[in-house]
C-alpha cells in the first residue's frame, strides 16, 4: 500500500513519505514502551517498595516527552507532505494528461477525471496527512508491547496473542461474506440506477403512452430488489461484524480468565498480574484507531490505484532524431487500425495532395472520422504509416506536427471565456486586427453583433451560450488564425438553419484555400466539389475518383449518391390532392 | 422542521427504541474495565483471595461483554432496516413525484442528476439513520457512565481525567470557530480545481493542437496552484493546535496525568494507591466523543445537503388537473388562444401566439433557431403549459382534459428517439396496451422496420440494448412504429427526424410520410423545402408568428420567409471548397 503511494507519488516526494513513515514507526515503539513502563511501574507500585514507582514514573514521563514531541513533529511533517504531495501530483497529473494521445480521451472521461485531480487528490493526500499514523500505529505499537510481554510472562502475552490469528480469520471472512452481499447490493443498485435513468430520459414517451405501468413497473420492480439485497446485507453484516467484535471481545475474557485463574492458583504475584492486565487492556488501543479509519484508507487506496493507472498509461513516443516534413501532402501508406478488438482500418492507403480538396464518404461506422484522428496523430497506427510531406508522423515532434494542422470537428469545444478570446487561442501572439480579421472572415463579428458585449461577450462553459452553428463558425475562425497548410474537416451531420448554414460554407471556403483539405463530407455540394472523392466500407476505400468519374463507374459510390440525393430532396408532403380542400378555408381563418 | 426530520419522519418512531437499546450496549461497554479494575482493587487488598468473588466480577465482565454484542446487534439491525425501508419509501415517493412534474423539467434537468438525487442523495441518509444517532449515543452514555463508576470510586481524581477534555474544548473553541466559513472557502476553491480539470480534459484536443502554453492548461495549473496555497494558509495557522488537541486526546496523556496526579496525592495520603488503578483503566474511554463527533460532523453535513435536494426535487410543483373532461378526438381542431410562454418567468419565450390547427391539415413552424418553434410545439403535449393564454382541443383546455385522453389524442416524434430496456415487442406495444400481434406487425411494417426486426434470432422478442443494437435510424423507426400503432389524430413532429441518421433517411422518411396522411400535424421545421407543401406555414421570429401563409403566398410576400428561401437557394448553389 505504501509502496503503491511512494510510486504515484514520484521519486522526490516518495522520499519525504518514505521518511515520514520512518519517523512514525520511531513514534509507535516509543508509544509501545510507554505502554510497557506501565509494566514495572504498576508493578512497583502495588509491590512493598511503591516509592521505587516514582522511578519508573520518572522513565514514563521521559518517554512519554520523546514521543509527545516526535508525534507532535510527525503530524507537522505529515501535513506539509501533505500540501507538497498535491502540489505534486496536481503536476504530474496534468502533465500526463497533456501527454497521452488524444485518442485516449472519451465522453466519460473529464467527469472521471475531473473527479480524479480534484478530490482524487485530496483523498491521496489524507494518507501522509491522517492516515499513515493510525495504520502504521496499529501495526508497530502491539507488535513491541506483545514481544517484550513475553520477557514479563510468557502465558499472559501468549493469551493476549493467541487470539490475533482467530481475528485475523475472522476479519477476513466477515469481510468475505460482505463482499458478497455487497456485491449483490451493487448489482442492484446499478441496475436501479439504470432503470432511474431511463425513467428521466423517457418520460416524454412513458407519459404520452399514458400507461406507463410498463416502465414504472421495472423501475418499482429494480426498487424493491434493491431493497431486499440492503436486507441480506443488513443481515450478513451483522453476522460478519458480531463473528469480529466476539472474537475482539473473547480476547479480552481469555486473559480476564487466565488472569484470575493464575491469581487463584498463586502462581502469578499480584501486582504483576494487575500490571499485565493494564497492559492487555491497552495495548490493543491503537488497533481500534485503524478500524476507525478503514473507509477512508479503503477510499483512498481507490483513489492511488486510479491514479496509478492514468500515470502508467503510455503516452505517445517522440522521436529521438526529428525529420522535417518536405511539403504538406499527406499520405496514409497500408494502414491498418482498430479499437480495442474491433478492426476499422484494414490497410487503408491515398495521398491528399497540398492545395487540394479530399473527401472522404460512406456509409456510418466505416472510418471515416478515425482516418482525420489518426492524421492528426491522436492514435498512432497498428500497421503502416501516415506521412507528411515523405515523413512518416512518428518521426514528427507531436507539437510541431500539430502546429501545422488546423481541425474544425463536429463537437465544437470553446473556453470558458469571450468569443475574442477564443478565437485567439488559435495564435496566442496575433494582433487585435488580425483577430478581427478572422472574425469577420468566418462571419464570427455577426454573431457578436447581436451579443451585448460583442467579441467580448463570454460564450459560456463549452461555449453553452452560443448555438452549434456558432460555435462551430467560433472553431473556423480559430482554425483561420491558426493559418495552417493543412486543415481536417468532420463536416456537421445535423441541421442548421439555412442562415448558419450559409455562414459556415463561406467561411469554410476562406479557411481551406490553398490548403491541403481532407474533409469527412455529408452535403451533396461538398462532395461534388471535391477533387478527389475516397468512398470508404468496410474500412477500405472501395472507389476514388472524382465525382463524374464516379458516378459513371455506376458502382457503389454512384449507388450511394443516387439514395442520399432522394432523401435529401424529400418533401414531408408528397399528394398535395389531400390537403387542397383543407387548405381553402385555412386561409380564411389564419390568413387574416 | 428541518429537513433531515422531514425526510426520516417516517421511521422516526424506529430509531427512538433503537437509541435505547443502544444505550444500554454503552453502558455494558464499560464492564470488562470495570471488572479488571475491581479484580485490581481485590488483588491488592493483599491476604488470600476469594475464589468466588473472583469468579463472580469475571463472569459479570464477560456477561457485560455478551450482553453489549447482543444490544449493538439489535440496535444497529433495527436502524438499518428502518434505513433500508426508508429508502425504498423515498425511491417510490420520488418517482411517484416525478411523474406528475412538467415534462419540461427533464429537459432542464439531465438524468444524471435524477440518478444522483434518487441514488446517491438517498443513499447519503443512510449514515444518519443507520449509524449517526446511535454513535452519538455511545459517545455520550459510555463515557458518562465510565465517569460514574471512577467518580464513586475517588471523586478528587476525576478534575485531573477531565483536564486533557476541557483543554481540547477551549482550543477547539478558540482555533476552530471560523471553520465553516474556512470550510466553504475550501470546498469553493477544490471545485475550482475540478472545473479547471474537467476543461482541461473536455478541450485536450484543443490544448495539444495549439500547443502546451494553452490557456486552459495555464489556468488548470493556476487553479491548482493556488488550491495549494490557500489550502496550506488554510491549516498552517491550526497546525500545531490540532496536534496539541490530538495529543492531549490520546489514552496515553490520560494514563500519565493520571500516575502523576494520583502518585502526588497519594504521597500526601490523599487517596489510596489501590483507587489510581480503575483511572488507568477507565481514563482512556473519556475522550472517545470527540473522535466521533468529528468523525460524524462531516456526514451529518452531507446528509443534511442530500435531505434538502431531496425535498428540492419533492416540493416540486406538479401539473395541476383541475377537471377530468374528455373531448371527441374525431376532426379535432386546435387552437392557441394568446398564448404566451416564459421559462423564467422574466423574458418572453414565445408571445401572443393565436393559431388554429385544423383537422388533417399540416402545419410548419419555420425560422432562425431560438424563435420560439420548439417551444411553442413542446406546449401541445404539456411538456410544460402556457403562462398566459389557453390550448384548446375541440374546445376544452388542455389543462382539464384527463391525461391518458390527452395522450390518446396528441402523439409526437421527436429527434432523439429513447428505445426503454425491453423487447422490441414492448417498445411498440408502448403505443396501445392490448394490441394484437397483427396489429404491432402491421405498424412495424408501416414504420419500415419489421423486415429487420424478423431477421433477427429473437425477432420481436429481442431485448434492445443487449441483444439487438439498433443504429439511431432504426430505433427511430421503431419509436416511429409505436406512435403508429398509439394511432393518435395529433401529431408533433420535429422535422430533423428525417435526417438525423443519413443512412437510413429514405426509410424513416417513408415511415414519416405515412404518420403524417390523414392526422392533424405540426411540425418543426429546418429545412424549408421539406414542408414547401403544408398546408401553412408559420413563420417565428423573436417568439411571435409574423408571417402565416402557403408557399407561394409567402414567397410572393417578399417578406422574412422570402429571404430565407433566398438565403436557402444561395447555400445550396454555393461554390464552396472550390480552390482556384
Amino acid at each position: 500500500m505504501i509502496s503503491a503511494l511512494v510510486s504515484v507519488a514520484g521519486p522526490s516526494a516518495g522520499t519525504a513519505l518514505r521518511k515520514q513513515v520512518a519517523a512514525l514507526v520511531i513514534e509507535s515503539v516509543c508509544l509501545g514502551f510507554c505502554y510497557l513502563l506501565l509494566y514495572p511501574l504498576v508493578n512497583a507500585l502495588f509491590s512493598d517498595q511503591p516509592e521505587d514507582a516514582l522511578i519508573w514514573l520518572g522513565w514514563l514521563g521521559l518517554m512519554f516527552t520523546a514521543y509527545a514531541i516526535l508525534r507532535f513533529y510527525t503530524q507537522l511533517q505529515g501535513f506539509r507532505a501533505a500540501v507538497d504531495l498535491i502540489r505534486v501530483l496536481f503536476g504530474r497529473l496534468g502533465q500526463q494528461l497533456t501527454a497521452l494521445p488524444l485518442g485516449w480521451f472519451d465522453a466519460t472521461s473529464s467527469g472521471r477525471v475531473g473527479r480524479l485531480l480534484s478530490q482524487g487528490v485530496m483523498d491521496v493526500s489524507s494518507m501522509p496527512a491522517h492516515l499513515l499514523r493510525p495504520l502504521v500505529s496499529a501495526l508497530v505499537t502491539p507488535l513491541t508491547v506483545v514481544l517484550v510481554m513475553f520477557v514479563f510472562d510468557w502465558r499472559l502475552a501468549s493469551a493476549a496473542l493467541f487470539t490475533a490469528p482467530l481475528a485475523w480469520w475472522t476479519y477476513r471472512w466477515s469481510s468475505h461474506l460482505v463482499k458478497t452481499t455487497s456485491r449483490r447490493t451493487e448489482a442492484s443498485a446499478v441496475e436501479a440506477a439504470t432503470r432511474t435513468v431511463e425513467f428521466a430520459q423517457s418520460q416524454a414517451v412513458l407519459r404520452a403512452f399514458g400507461h406507463s405501468e410498463a416502465v414504472f413497473g421495472k423501475l418499482q420492480k429494480a426498487f424493491e430488489a434493491q431493497w431486499q439485497s440492503g436486507r441480506a446485507q443488513v443481515f450478513s453484516t451483522a453476522l460478519g461484524l458480531s463473528a469480529f467484535v466476539l472474537v475482539i471481545q473473547l480476547a479480552l475474557t481469555v486473559v480476564l480468565f487466565l488472569g484470575a485463574y493464575l491469581a487463584l492458583g498463586g502462581r502469578i504475584d499480584a501486582p504483576q498480574l494487575i500490571a499485565l492486565l493494564v497492559l492487555c487492556v491497552r495495548y490493543v488501543e491503537p488497533l481500534l484507531g485503524a478500524a476507525e479509519v478503514a473507509g477512508l484508507v479503503k477510499v483512498s487506496q481507490n483513489s492511488i490505484q486510479r491514479m496509478d493507472e492514468l500515470l502508467c498509461e503510455p503516452g505517445l513516443a517522440e522521436p529521438v532524431l526529428p525529420a522535417e516534413p518536405q511539403n504538406w501532402d499527406l499520405c496514409f501508406e497500408h494502414v491498418r487500425f482498430g479499437y480495442g478488438n474491433t478492426k476499422v482500418l484494414e490497410g487503408v492507403s491515398f495521398t491528399a495532395r497540398s492545395r487540394s480538396t479530399t473527401a472522404i464518404v460512406g456509409p456510418s461506422g466505416s472510418g471515416k472520422t478515425t482516418i482525420l484522428r489518426l492524421a492528426a496523430r491522436f492514435w498512432d497506427p497498428a500497421d503502416g504509416e501516415v506521412q507528411v510531406g515523405g515523413v512518416d508522423v512518428r518521426s514528427i515532434v507531436t507539437s510541431d506536427l500539430l502546429a501545422q494542422i488546423s481541425i474544425v470537428f463536429q463537437d465544437v469545444y470553446l473556453f470558458d471565456g469571450s468569443i475574442a478570446e477564443n478565437i485567439r487561442q488559435g495564435r496566442p501572439d496575433a494582433t487585435d486586427a488580425e483577430v478581427l480579421q478572422a472574425a469577420r472572415l468566418a462571419r464570427v463579428n455577426e454573431i457578436a453583433a447581436r451579443l451585448p458585449e460583442g467579441l467580448d461577450s463570454d460564450v459560456g462553459e463549452g461555449g453553452s451560450k452560443l448555438s452549434g452553428g456558432e460555435r462551430q463558425r467560433v472553431s473556423i475562425a480559430r482554425a483561420i488564425l491558426k493559418d495552417t497548410p493543412i486543415v481536417l474537416l468532420d463536416e456537421a451531420t445535423s441541421a442548421l438553419d439555412p442562415i448558419n448554414q450559409l455562414a459556415i460554407q463561406e467561411a469554410l471556403t476562406e479557411l481551406t484555400r490553398d490548403r491541403t483539405v481532407v474533409i469527412v463530407a455529408h452535403r451533396l455540394e461538398t462532395i461534388r466539389n471535391a477533387d478527389e472523392i475516397l468512398f470508404l466500407e468496410n474500412g477500405v476505400i472501395a472507389e476514388r475518383g472524382s465525382h463524374p468519374e464516379l458516378i459513371s463507374l455506376g458502382g457503389r459510390y454512384a449507388e450511394f449518391w443516387a439514395k442520399r440525393e432522394r432523401a435529401a430532396n424529400w418533401r414531408l408532403l408528397r399528394d398535395p390532392q389531400v390537403t387542397t380542400n383543407a387548405s381553402r378555408h385555412l386561409v380564411s381563418d389564419n390568413g387574416r | 422542521m428541518s429537513d433531515v426530520k422531514r425526510i426520516t419522519a417516517t421511521v422516526s418512531g424506529r430509531i427512538r427504541p433503537a437509541c435505547a437499546i443502544q444505550a444500554v450496549a454503552a453502558i455494558m461497554a464499560t464492564g470488562p474495565y470495570i471488572a479488571i479494575a475491581e479484580l485490581g482493587i481485590m488483588l491488592m487488598r493483599g491476604g488470600p483471595l476469594d475464589a468466588a468473588r473472583t469468579w463472580w466480577i469475571v463472569a459479570l465482565g464477560a456477561l457485560a461483554l455478551l450482553l453489549r454484542l447482543c444490544c449493538l446487534l439489535l440496535a444497529s439491525g433495527l436502524t438499518h432496516l428502518a434505513d433500508n425501508d426508508l429508502q425504498l419509501h423515498l425511491r417510490q415517493s420520488l418517482a411517484k413525484h416525478l411523474s406528475r412534474v412538467p415534462l419540461g423539467w427533464f429537459d432542464d434537468t439531465h438524468s444524471g442528476h435524477v440518478k444522483k438525487v434518487m441514488q446517491d442523495d438517498v443513499l447519503a441518509i443512510h449514515y444518519l439513520v443507520g449509524h449517526a444517532y446511535t454513535d452519538r449515543i455511545s459517545a455520550i452514555v459510555t463515557p458518562a457512565a465510565a465517569l460514574a463508576y471512577l467518580g464513586w470510586i475517588e471523586w478528587r481524581l476525576v478534575p485531573i481525567i477531565l483536564l486533557p477534555v476541557i483543554l481540547t474544548m477551549v482550543i477547539y473553541w478558540v482555533q476552530f470557530r471560523g471553520i465553516g466559513q474556512m470550510m466553504s472557502r475550501y470546498n469553493k476553491a477544490l471545485a475550482g480545481v475540478n472545473a479547471a480539470a474537467v476543461e482541461l480534459v473536455q478541450g485536450i484536443s484543443v490544448v495539444k493542437t495549439f500547443g502546451l502554453k494553452n490557456r486552459s492548461f495555464q489556468r488548470f495549473t493556476n487553479a491548482s496552484n493556488e488550491f495549494a496555497d490557500g489550502f496550506w494558509e488554510m491549516v498552517r495557522g491550526q497546525l500545531s493546535s490540532k496536534a496539541a488537541a490530538d495529543l492531549l486526546l490520546s489514552p496515553i496523556t490520560s494514563i500519565v496525568l493520571v500516575l502523576v496526579a494520583g502518585l502526588t496525592l497519594a504521597a500526601n495520603q490523599k487517596v489510596a494507591v489501590s483507587d489510581i488503578l480503575p483511572f488507568i483503566v477507565l481514563a482512556p474511554a473519556l475522550s472517545s466523543p470527540f473522535l466521533v463527533l468529528t468523525h460524524t460532523q462531516s456526514e451529518f453535513v452531507q446528509a443534511n445537503r442530500a435531505a434538502r435536494r431531496l425535498l428540492d426535487v419533492l416540493d416540486l410543483p406538479v401539473l395541476p388537473q383541475e377537471k377530468n373532461q374528455t373531448p371527441r378526438l374525431d376532426e379535432p381542431r386546435i387552437q392557441f388562444e394568446d398564448v404566451s410562454f416564459s421559462y423564467d418567468e422574466r423574458t418572453e419565450a414565445i408571445r401572443n401566439i393565436n393559431l388554429t390547427l385544423h383537422p388533417r391539415t399540416v402545419t410548419a413552424l419555420v425560422g432562425a433557431s431560438g424563435a420560439g418553434k420548439s417551444t411553442l410545439a413542446h406546449l401541445l403535449p404539456r411538456f410544460w403549459d402556457p403562462t398566459e393564454g389557453r390550448i384548446t382541443l375541440n374546445g376544452v383546455d388542455l389543462r382539464h382534459i384527463d391525461r391518458d385522453h390527452l395522450y390518446r389524442a396528441i402523439g409526437f416524434v421527436f429527434q432523439e428517439t429513447q428505445l426503454l430496456h425491453a423487447t422490441v415487442r414492448e417498445n411498440i406495444v408502448l403505443g396501445r396496451t392490448g394490441a394484437s400481434e397483427q396489429q404491432i406487425i402491421q405498424a412495424a411494417q408501416q414504420a419500415q422496420i419489421h423486415d429487420r426486426i424478423s431477421a433477427l434470432a429473437s425477432g420481436y422478442n429481442t431485448m434492445v440494448g443487449s441483444e439487438g443494437v439498433f443504429s439511431g435510424g432504426e430505433a427511430q423507426r421503431i419509436a416511429l412504429a409505436r406512435t403508429l400503432l398509439a394511432d393518435t389524430p395529433v401529431v408533433v413532429l420535429d422535422e430533423a427526424t428525417a435526417f438525423a441518421d443519413p443512412d437510413c433517411a429514405a426509410e424513416v422518411q417513408t415511415a414519416l410520410s405515412t404518420l403524417v396522411e390523414k392526422r392533424t400535424v405540426l411540425v418543426i421545421a429546418h429545412r424549408l423545402h421539406t414542408v414547401m407543401e403544408a398546408d401553412q406555414i408559420c413563420v417565428m421570429s423573436g417568439g411571435q408568428i409574423v408571417e402565416t401563409g402557403r408557399h407561394e403566398d409567402l414567397v410572393a410576400r417578399k417578406g422574412i420567409y422570402a429571404e430565407l428561401w433566398a438565403v436557402l437557394r444561395a447555400s445550396e448553389q454555393h461554390p464552396e471548397l472550390v480552390l482556384e
